[in-house]
């Protein structure tokens, strides 16, 4: 099977995949949409496994190739964490990131190829860029759920749901940007030789995780609500600046991770 | 919650804790200006064992028989770990924003500098707080060591792992070694440059058979040749050489690709033929469609050191060339030598693919770039880490409890103040 052939799956996998995303938050139309979802997956790993034959080689070459397996593994990680814990927006989320994936490898089939340098062409880097792409949706969602609670708080609500909610979408985003961030560290030693060089990217990564250990910590008491809530906003744009603020930095300037 | 206690009145929580942990970084740039910055290879082994096994016998003892004390509760407390934390973020942010050195020059004259803020890892304040870090968060552990419960899971693993990790990682570097090993093709070699550029011998040595590099199929540019700039200037115009479809645009132009040889010589004026040896090159055989549907045939090819370079002229001004191909990947064939005797031969060392001996891992790190895929020689880097287990052993833990987390949330039960 060859890129050729990629149309034929992609239609079908993207027909089930967007319909699941509408469908599973319709609670009558859950199973359905679950079930689309699965046979999405189906159809779009036997396209890599295809593919995979075709070229004899695993396809984790090019930025194609590497597009096919965020778009899977975005929705199959989707699909699992909404088996745990039942957030549809997640896995309409996951759906609709992983189908502009696959519209980028069809609308621009010329950047198929574009050329993944001999540092990128290792098996960490698809699981250490989708677990970010996971985190970061979770993160943003308890950032927005956060400006909503403080908003409640100043008109003197005080019910205890959405704060749970907050806590446990941190929770699961946070063990998301760990791993993400450790998987870094154990491809860092494969390809620069060390886990840890304090590289700028590496150090806002590092901030960003003391940011949110400090309100998972602060959180374990209930006082201070307010200045713990607030954490969120900052601690997200800290998460930005390490996800694209730290190419604008003058610090980038010694950063190797810089891919353009 | 009010809070009517005067500061430094037990117990002590935010307030003291800020206080305190703000004195130590003050005491910290104080250490900077006098004695300059922190020279982290003073704790290399032994020093860094010894303070390890200190560490653990102040752990023990004082968890068993201070552990209700003030000052256990204090240092053990959320409050004290939060501030600490923040600690280090906001000297992280300054590492984050101002660029690093390596080594911190006691004759540069920015005041940033003379406080060490552009290498924050050897600065005082960081190293108190680092250490600081490995005393809470061990006492940490300790305390709840003694009523082990299956709750706890989570806390355990993430927090000895990241104690290891920090230990190996900070501790451990003093007994890390970077060198980097050029190697003649055909030639043996143990020499070495430290990142000081001194040569030393090394326990190892390698022989190189074969440095190969493959390369990716570059592209076709257009250019002005009178500034050799690229045209049209504000939207780069590339037509790529293994894209699906024959037929692109570069500029304004048509281009139409008859025959691509990714290893081609040539062989006469104007014919290329594919042979697979070395100082072969890319060439493409293409014909251009110019505004006034005049057509241009010919071959381009970006040469080498061995062969020149052809273009093809659309006019006075413009020209159609090759780019550099990138690299695909590059791999030195090597044999290697320990002075224990031990070898290891046709071994293949790859970007992503280093090789592991001991406590040495041999990195491909570069090569002539010049002669790119007919460099003569292969540069390794070898990395000396005895730490490396320990600090997978941390990396391990951390990634179990981060499995965790995402599968348990946060637990529902909710917490007594």
């Amino acid at each position: 099977m060859t890129w050729n052939n990629f149309i034929y799956f992609a239609y079908p996998t993207l027909l089930c995949w967007g319909v699941s995303g509408v469908l599973i938050n319709l609670r009558k139309y859950r199973k359905l949409a679950l079930l689309l979802m699965s046979l999405g997956l189906l159809i779009f790993f036997s396209f890599i496994i295809g593919l995979w034959i075709g070229q004899n080689r695993p396809p984790l070459r090019t930025m194609g190739e590497t597009r096919l397996w965020y778009s899977f593994f975005l929705s199959a990680i989707g699909l699992l964490t909404y088996y745990r814990w039942r957030y549809s927006w997640l896995l309409t989320f996951s759906s609709l990131v992983a189908s502009i994936f696959i519209g980028i490898n069809i609308l621009k089939p010329e950047i198929h190829s574009a050329n993944l340098m001999p540092a990128l062409q290792s098996y960490w880097f698809i699981p250490h860029v989708t677990v970010y792409i996971l985190s970061y949706a979770m993160l943003g969602a308890a950032t927005i759920a956060a400006s909503i609670k403080l908003y409640k708080i100043n008109k003197g609500e005080t019910e205890q749901g959405l704060l749970l909610f907050i806590d446990n979408l941190i929770y699961i985003g946070f063990g998301f940007l760990m791993l993400g961030l450790l998987m870094g560290a154990l491809w860092a030693k494969e390809a620069w030789g060390h886990y840890w060089s304090w590289d700028p990217k590496e150090t806002w990564a590092f901030i960003t995780c003391a940011a949110y250990l400090i309100y998972i910590h602060m959180r374990l008491r209930n006082s201070h609500l307010k200045t713990t809530l607030w954490l969120l906003p900052l601690a997200f744009i800290l998460l930005l600046i390490t996800w694209i603020g730290v190419n604008y930095l003058p610090s980038a300037q010694t950063s190797i991770h810089t891919y353009s | 919650m009010k809070d009517n206690r005067k500061l430094w009145q037990w117990p002590w929580r935010y307030k003291e804790s800020f206080v305190f942990i703000l004195g130590l970084m003050l005491v910290g740039f104080a250490l900077q200006l006098t004695v300059g910055s922190f020279n982290f290879y003073l704790l290399a082994s032994p020093i860094n064992y010894t303070i390890g096994g200190l560490f653990l016998l102040f752990f023990g003892f004082f968890s068993y028989s201070k552990r209700k004390t003030k000052l256990y509760t204090w240092l053990t407390s959320i409050p004290f770990s939060v501030t600490l934390i923040g600690g280090l973020l906001i000297l992280s942010i300054f590492m984050g924003s101002i660029p690093q050195r390596l080594t911190a020059s006691k004759s540069s004259m920015p005041l940033y500098s003379q406080f060490g803020f552009d290498a924050v890892t050897s600065m005082w304040s960081f190293v108190i707080l680092y250490f600081l870090t490995l005393l809470s968060l061990g006492l940490t552990i300790s305390k709840k060591l003694w009523r082990l419960q299956k709750k706890d899971f989570i806390f355990h693993t993430s927090h000895i792992g990241l104690w290891v990790l920090l230990f190996a990682a900070g501790l451990g570097s003093a007994d890390m070694k970077r060198y980097v090993m050029h190697i003649p093709e055909g030639e043996v070699e143990w020499r070495v440059y430290s990142p000081e550029k001194d040569i030393l011998e090394l326990p190892i040595a390698i022989q190189l058979h074969d440095f190969i590099m493959e390369e990716y199929p570059p592209q076709l540019a257009l250019i002005n040749k009178t500034n050799g700039k690229l045209y049209p200037d504000s939207k780069k115009s590339f037509f790529s050489l293994d894209s699906p479809s024959p037929i692109g645009e570069l500029g304004p132009y048509q281009v139409e690709l008859k025959k691509y040889i990714h290893n081609a010589i040539r062989s006469s004026d104007t014919l290329y033929r594919e042979a697979h040896m070395p100082g072969a090159t890319p060439a493409a055989h293409i014909t251009v469609k110019t505004n006034n549907n005049l057509t241009k045939t010919g071959w381009v090819s970006g040469g080498n050191a061995i062969q020149l370079f052809s273009t093809i002229d659309i006019d006075s001004i413009y020209s159609i060339v090759m780019t550099r191909p990138e690299p695909k990947r590059f791999l030195s064939k090597v044999d290697i030598f320990t002075k224990d005797g031990k070898e290891y031969l046709n071994q293949e060392i790859e970007v992503n693919k280093p090789f592991k001996t001991g406590d040495w891992t041999i990195y491909q790190y570069g090569y002539d770039n010049e002669a790119g895929k007919l460099s003569s020689y292969t540069s390794l880097e070898l990395v000396y880490d005895p730490w490396l287990t320990y600090a997978y052993i941390g990396i391990g833990l951390l990634f179990v409890s981060s499995i965790a987390l995402v599968i348990q949330g946060k637990p529902t039960k909710s917490r007594k103040i």
